[in-house]
């Protein structure tokens, strides 16, 4: 398998961060996105016309969709498949969701053009949305978007949301979303890419000398 | 000794990538300015019309609002041998000055460069050496040891890794660095910050690496890599401005060359981007 | 002055996890160490102005996210990374607010405040909702007089607990119920949402 890639895409992070989970491995290649704009030359659209990135080829099978790339990434683990209309309904959404987010991402960190009130309102509807349907979760005991266990809608959703600050907008008012994004980064194989940090509250202290705090005060 | 910030150079688009007309809009200083490739060449402007003084110098195009001089030399960049590296400007919600102190920083490497350019538990900084070389009206820091789990796109494993660091320019700074496929010589990686109001930068970093085997791509991603975990810092620290006057923050040993870096930008009356008293 | 602020409701911080709040006290870091215990702070590490709600804990310790500085429940900074063998001075501390978990939600007042928040009794935490609109305006049209009330809302079968937020110039409502089951909690989410949408339209409407 091959991974035509841009470090700082989100769409690209998801398929790494799919394939990271399973503990598959693929090829990268590089894809100058920003400054070359390498998708759009002609080398890069014998790849894929659309001259879009994330690229995933495996033998004879080209996928340019992440919903279908992690289709393909889970065909052998079908736990990540889920259950029900609602992981379908949310791999959807992840494309409204890097449209809004994604581009406010893209016109504030890159310069990319674009309406940035318009494309934050959008994505503060999309995550006041996604706020409410985890809140539901949570009342009936579940920690991901559609169950108990992760699927491929919450990789699809989580780079966007998580990378939503980048676009200047801010995660604060969003309690049930917090407690997802840190359940997906704690899932066991877990990668960040640049704009999410390492959980290192998840690693040990490197050394004994600090245990515990003798001092008991709040109030 | 002072040096006024509208007379210095600043890197405003890179020279193999020039806007085609009707050019592309931004901002210096405050100011509206409008980058156009005319027939190649670079064309820089006022949005009322003023054409700018322009300059082509590692990998950039650098324009200023006033009357600049020479701009500080970077003889690496035409030394044989080495890789120029154009990694493309990313827009930060910072102070300029606040992304450079950032780039002079080495404690932060464990906790935001996680097993790239740090790792727990190697967390110490090692005494190093830092002056205000007042002939060159440069802050340098030199002797700076630390280990990197993963240095370099070329590196391979960890390994402690000796740095240079130099600001010649307010909101620009050259770091030299251990090369790994060539010892004995350095790489250079660079920051040159456009500042586009007192909070808000356009950073352009650029390199000059010895490394033959990285497709530029990857080098490209390498770098951006590094620099979009900086990113989020420095949209998060409070004030947005550069704070100047000793006792607005706490600086320890590790933190000398920002500190130099400070007593610098003060003594040459550098305020722009800067926080003067306590808020 | 406020007194008392309902800065979160206790459900929406885990055992060692740090959030940020913006409050009318400032903007805070609010963090639970691995025993439980809560603790606020000015959102700003002393040393370079970073943000502490973006750090870690590790046991009953606060780091930053920046250089990993370290501080216990009480703001003292106890441990600097790059100098492992320094014991930090007294002087380096996150500036630190009172705050204590009460009825469901978490409760920051200035520090040295004497008295103790409001009493909250037979309630349950459910949600907390960011509303577009002052504190002034969402009080008024809840009929709500000071910091905290009970609302009955359509499809919504409890009355439900609502604490105000003053979350500078935009306004938090922490809403609790007495215990229900999830169908019951899901309903009264929804009308939560329907009433958020409901404050924000009105007052739109009413100024065009």
């Amino acid at each position: 398998m091959i991974l035509y890639d841009y470090i700082l895409s989100p769409e690209c992070y998801t398929a790494r961060l799919m394939a990271a989970l399973l503990g598959k491995r693929f090829e990268q290649v590089a894809v100058d996105f920003h400054p070359g704009a390498e998708h759009r030359g002609a080398a890069f659209r014998q790849v894929n016309p659309a001259g879009r990135i994330p690229v995933l080829v495996d033998g004879p099978l080209t996928l340019t969709e992440p919903a279908a790339i992690l289709n393909h990434l889970v065909a052998d683990a079908p736990e990540w498949l889920g259950q029900g209309p609602l992981v379908q309904e949310w791999l959807a959404r992840a494309t409204h969701l890097a449209a809004s987010l994604g581009g406010a991402r893209a016109h504030e960190m890159l310069g990319q053009p674009g309406d940035l009130d318009r494309l934050q309102a959008d994505g503060i509807m999309w995550l006041r949305i996604l706020e409410a349907a985890l809140t539901e979760a949570r009342i009936n005991g579940h920690a991901f978007l559609t169950g108990p266990a992760p699927t491929i809608a919450d990789i699809a959703v989580f780079p966007h949301v998580a990378l939503a600050p980048d676009g200047g907008v801010s995660l604060d008012d969003y309690p049930a979303i917090r407690l997802w994004l840190r359940a997906v980064r704690s899932l066991a194989g877990f990668i960040e890419m640049p704009g999410i940090h390492r959980l290192h509250d998840l690693s040990p202290e490197p050394n004994n000398e600090i245990g515990g705090d003798p001092v008991v005060a709040s109030a | 000794m002072t040096r006024d910030i509208v007379n210095e150079w600043f890197p405003v688009a890179i020279a193999a990538l020039l806007p085609t007309a009707p050019g592309r809009e931004t901002l210096l200083l405050g100011q509206a300015i409008r980058i156009t490739g005319v027939d190649g060449a670079p064309v820089v402007e006022t949005l009322d019309g003023r054409k700018l003084p322009v300059k082509i110098a590692y990998g950039h195009v650098w324009t200023s609002l006033g009357e600049p001089g020479e701009i500080f030399p970077l003889p690496e960049a035409t030394q044989p041998g080495r890789r120029l590296v154009d990694v493309g400007s990313v827009r930060v919600k910072c102070s300029p000055l606040r992304a450079v102190e950032n780039f002079l920083d080495i404690a932060h490497f464990p906790f935001v460069h996680t097993d790239i350019l740090g790792s727990e538990p190697h967390t110490e900084v090692y005494r190093y050496e830092v002056q205000i070389r007042d002939e060159i009206d440069e802050v340098w820091a030199t002797k700076v040891r630390f280990y990197q789990p993963q240095a370099a796109k070329s590196a391979e494993g960890g390994t402690e890794i000796e740095y240079m660091y130099r600001v010649p320019h307010p909101t620009c700074s050259v770091l030299y660095k251990t090369s790994p496929p060539r010892p004995g010589e350095w790489d250079v990686i660079t920051l040159f910050v456009q500042p586009l109001t007192e909070e808000l930068c356009e950073v352009w970093p650029w390199m000059a690496l010895f490394d033959d085997e990285t497709s530029m791509a990857e080098l490209i991603h390498f770098q951006q890599m590094i620099f979009m975990q900086d990113r989020s810092i420095l949209e998060n620290q409070l004030p947005r401005k550069l704070p100047l006057d000793p006792g607005m923050e706490t600086p320890t040993r590790a933190d000398m060359t920002s500190i130099a870096y400070r007593r610098w930008l003060k003594r040459n009356g550098i305020s722009y981007g800067a926080q003067l008293v306590a808020a | 002055m406020p007194n008392w602020v309902p800065a979160a409701l206790s459900a929406d911080l885990s055992i060692a996890t740090a959030m940020p709040a913006k409050t009318p006290l400032g903007e805070l870091a609010i963090w639970r160490g691995g025993s439980g215990r809560v603790s606020a702070f000015h959102d700003r590490c002393p040393h370079r102005g970073m943000r502490l709600s973006h750090g870690f804990v590790r046991g009953e310790m606060l780091s930053c996210i920046y250089h990993g500085w370290r501080y216990d429940g009480t703001g003292q900074c106890r441990k600097i990374p790059a100098h492992p063998d320094l014991v930090p001075p007294a002087a380096v501390r996150a500036g630190r607010l009172a705050c204590v978990e009460q009825g469901g939600l978490i409760w920051v007042a200035a520090e040295g405040t004497e008295t103790a928040p409001p009493e909250v009794g037979g309630v349950l935490p459910l949600r907390s909702i960011a509303v577009e609109r002052p504190i002034a305006e969402v009080a008024a049209a809840l009929g709500i007089d000071g910091l905290m009330g009970k609302v009955s809302l359509p499809g919504c079968k409890e009355a439900l607990t609502l604490a105000l937020l003053d979350a500078q110039g935009r306004t938090v409502l922490h809403a609790l119920m007495p215990e229900a089951d999830a169908a019951t909690r899901i309903a009264a989410s929804r009308a939560l949402e329907a009433l958020r949408r409901g404050l924000e339209t009105e007052t739109t409407e009413a100024a065009q």
